[in-house]
């Protein structure tokens, strides 16, 4: 047996690893940075990838399945993976292979028909869910939003949202992206927001709408894998926060502008009324007759119209732009 | 010693055992163990885990390991492995003859 590394793959290696995944319906994910190739007699066996702290493409060929050859590839990939600083550790796989992985040290997030996540952390989704959950109030609503940064837009969605229920979670997304830090985003949030009563803004954790949850919304490709990836989204959603938060209405905005968005708002309301949420989709507040959204924001900011920008923002917000964001 | 990072030893092969050491949360040590002889083994394994830790003098650390039916020295020499990556040390001292 020969173990051969590649990161990232290339070549006849990667044309080798291709064809191997897609014998086994999979296909070969271009963002992974690192992979292992198991050989016998010349002869590829099995694989499996890294993107960033995420597992994924992993394979052993049939005819050599139950010699171990998955704990080897699972374990040179945890062992990567941690050597390059990650903790906290996801996998992708089909739903039929939750027993396999976990006797590997990885337990279930969640699963559609197409799709098992699993992470290396017991309860791990159990227990963020329960650090954010408030004491009081069933029925609660929920916004899942990126917030980069906090407009008028979304405040409008908050208040009205606010108003409608006994308890409001705001999710603001904990995926870095740019140009705003994810803390400086959750903190907008909750500046903006601190006259509400009822509302409570939290991180998302890498739960929803994140790499590992969510790679393709990040990618915005419009392909079947963006559809699987949101439905898997949103079962997190319904099962591991809804469920345990008392959530039964999730709001969101209208969106005029990505279609990528647009379409997992189509897929929220296919899928979220039958786990008992509703979905309340709220025209997008508009200023001007032009729909206010946080990427005209980051436009206007780079062209430095702070005052054009600041009608578009809370006060709080602007503040931030206008001396906390270093390079604005 | 002190645990600085995360940092991982061994493999979830058959007869070895998978041990990740990180920075606990609180000031003791956290054992999450998954193994495949936890019934007849389990509190060996954890109490192996924690008596290795503390002959390191390491008090608080979370560690999660996969055990796939290692022997006692085998789960003694990965977590003192994950023990000195994660502490960021490079002196060991193996405590076995000849040292």
């Amino acid at each position: 047996m020969e173990i051969a590394y590649a990161s990232p793959l290339s070549g006849r290696r990667l044309a080798l690893v291709t064809e191997f995944l897609r014998k086994q319906e999979l296909d070969y994910d271009p963002g992974c940075t690192f992979s292992v190739l198991i050989f016998e007699n010349d002869e590829l066996v099995a694989t499996g990838s890294l993107e960033k702290n995420i597992l994924k493409c992993i394979a052993v060929s049939p005819d050599c399945q139950g010699e171990g050859l998955a704990a080897k590839v699972v374990s040179e990939l945890v062992s990567q993976a941690i050597r390059q600083g990650q903790r906290r550790l996801f996998l992708f796989t089909k739903p039929h292979n939750r027993i396999l992985f976990g006797g590997l040290g990885f337990y279930p997030v969640a699963a559609t028909s197409h799709i098992l996540l699993m992470e290396n952390e017991r309860d791990g989704v159990k227990k963020f869910v329960e650090s954010v959950r408030q004491p009081d109030a069933v029925p609660a609503g929920a916004i899942v939003a990126n917030c980069n940064p906090f407009t008028n837009g979304h405040r409008w969605l908050v208040e009205t949202a606010a108003k409608a229920c006994e308890r409001l979670y705001v999710f603001v997304l904990s995926e870095e992206q740019p140009p705003f830090p994810a803390a400086d985003r959750l903190r907008l949030v909750q500046e903006g927001t601190a006259d509400l009563e009822n509302v409570t803004v939290c991180p998302t954790g890498p739960y929803l709408i994140s790499s590992a949850t969510f790679p393709t919304y990040f990618i915005k490709e419009k392909d079947q894998a963006a559809d699987f990836n949101a439905e898997l989204d949103l079962t997190i959603f319904a099962e591991c926060f809804a469920k345990p938060l008392g959530i039964t209405k999730r709001f969101v905005g209208t969106e005029p502008f990505c279609q990528v968005t647009s379409r997992y708002n189509q897929q929220m309301k296919a899928i979220l009324p039958a786990h008992g949420i509703e979905v309340a989709e709220l025209t997008r507040f508009a200023q001007d007759g032009q729909a206010v959204s946080a990427s005209r924001v980051r436009a206007l900011l780079a062209e430095g119209k702070l005052e054009e920008l600041r009608r578009l923002v809370p006060e709080t917000t602007y503040r931030y732009l206008k001396e906390g964001f270093p390079n604005g | 010693m002190k645990i600085q990072q995360t940092a991982a030893a061994g493999t979830m092969e058959s007869s070895d055992i998978m041990v990740t050491i990180s920075p606990s949360s609180g000031n003791n040590i956290e054992i999450e163990l998954d193994s495949t002889v936890e019934k007849q083994f389990g509190d060996d394994i954890r109490r192996t885990i924690s008596e290795t830790l503390s002959e390191l003098g390491i008090t608080d650390a979370k560690v999660q390991a996969v055990d796939k039916g290692a022997l006692d020295c085998a789960i003694k020499a990965r977590v003192k492995a994950a023990a000195y990556r994660a502490c960021g040390e490079e002196s060991y001292q193996w405590g076995g003859a000849g040292k």
